[in-house]
């Protein structure tokens, strides 16, 4: 396998095939497709709205940080002020007008984020009308993300996955109020750490 | 959701076996390659033996032009391999530190565990330390996360900095390749005519 002529055949193979590729076009059909035809197909956005195939929960989101899904940015939409308040871990601040202009990339899972889900949900309009594929905003926003994710009432079968998850972010999951034996079955960490004391801050703000 | 073949959604059983199978055939090929032994990379820095360049290389070109071809012929999605981000700043600053350890060691990750299941003692002294490198950074992140994300340039390839296909960017990758495996070889000779003369 090792003779000098079946290493000249494999060179000249590797030859053959880089100098094809040289003219052979875009590797990848579906993003050349995407990048050209940027203009906005309403009626099929609008089946994608209806099939609820536009947003993710702050759930999903959080398993997804966690898994540390490939290629998955997360965009905080908001002001500077409110991002450094408090900001989904990993998210990168990024505003409206720049979030517009992007140029969609290979690869890449855009989540983006605002106060209730609002902008966030009109800017998923904008990328995907310049033709990112993989874009989802965060339904109700950083509120639910505090109120799923941060400080859930966990309870069922999924109680120890999702206090798990929780913490993970520094959240402190909650038993129901109306359970028996009242809530000594998920130990709260004390709220000494900087994600704790943000959430109390982001509540505290009225939501 | 890495897997780019259509098998499996990553964390799934047939996603890890696939990755299983293509781990051990890499430190397999690693292995039989000679590239194990710490005295192979040490050739590599002396110019005496460059084995590694010469695997490493094949390895790029082999890959790239398998991605390539599959992806043009629709066998693979391109677009579900995943990109590593470009933080230009810390990751010259990690690569300076790679690639001091790897002439320390003699060793990179993957032919220190390579190394270490032969039962070398150096292979087991470099995994042991790539483990405390690992726990050490994962323990300092907070502290030097603004650095760890400045300079960021998304999912950055050559063929976005040039500006031309990914074809061309293929086809000059391989021309590179080749050119300088022609070039390593002369090199290895020369050096070997010399040690010829040095010892007679």
């Amino acid at each position: 396998m090792n003779g000098p002529m079946q290493l000249r055949m494999l060179a000249a193979v590797a030859v053959v095939l880089a100098l094809l590729a040289a003219v052979a076009g875009s590797p990848n059909r579906a993003t050349s497709r995407s990048t050209s035809a940027a203009s906005l197909d309403a009626a099929s956005l609008a089946r994608e709205i209806e099939h609820e195939e536009d947003h993710v929960t702050a759930r999903e989101l959080a398993e997804w940080i966690r898994a540390d899904k490939p290629g998955l940015r997360v965009l905080d939409i908001r002001s500077d002020s409110e991002f450094a308040t408090y900001h989904i871990p990993s998210a990168e601040r990024m505003s409206l007008p720049e979030v517009a202009s992007r140029a969609p990339a290979a690869g890449e899972t855009l989540v983006l984020y605002s106060e209730g889900g609002a902008h966030a949900a009109q800017a998923w309009v904008l990328l995907r009308a310049r033709g990112h594929e993989h874009v989802y905003f965060l339904r109700g926003g950083l509120l639910d993300w505090m109120e799923d994710v941060m400080n859930p009432i966990v309870s069922g079968d999924s109680a120890a996955h999702f206090s798990a998850l929780s913490r993970y972010f520094g959240g402190v999951p909650r038993a129901p109020s109306g359970a028996p034996g009242a809530t000594p079955m998920l130990p709260a960490p004390s709220p000494r750490d900087a994600a704790a004391s943000a959430v109390a801050r982001v509540r505290r703000r009225g939501c | 959701m890495s897997a780019p073949l259509p098998l499996a959604e990553s964390s799934s059983a047939p996603a890890m076996l696939v990755a299983l199978s293509i781990g051990l055939a890499f430190g397999w090929c690693l292995e039989r390659s000679g590239l194990g032994s710490a005295r192979k990379l040490m050739g590599q820095f002396q110019l005496t033996d460059l084995t590694v360049f010469k695997v490493m290389f094949t390895a790029i070109v082999t890959a790239m032009l398998g991605l390539f071809w599959l992806s043009w012929l629709g066998v693979l999605d391109l677009d579900r391999v995943y990109l590593p981000e470009t933080f230009l700043v810390p990751q010259l600053a990690g690569g300076v530190i790679f690639g001091a350890g790897m002439a320390l060691a003699g060793l990179c990750p993957g032919t220190s565990c390579v190394a270490a299941v032969t039962g070398r003692v150096d292979g087991l002294t470099v995994v042991a330390g790539f483990f405390i490198g690992v726990l050490g950074s994962g323990v300092l992140l907070p502290s030097m996360q603004r650095f760890y994300l400045s300079t960021p340039r998304g999912g950055y390839t050559l063929a976005t900095l040039f500006g031309v296909p990914q074809g061309v960017v293929v086809a000059a990758i391989a021309a590179i390749a080749l050119a300088g495996f022609v070039a390593a070889e002369r090199v290895e000779r020369w050096r070997a005519t010399r040690a010829a003369e040095v010892t007679s």
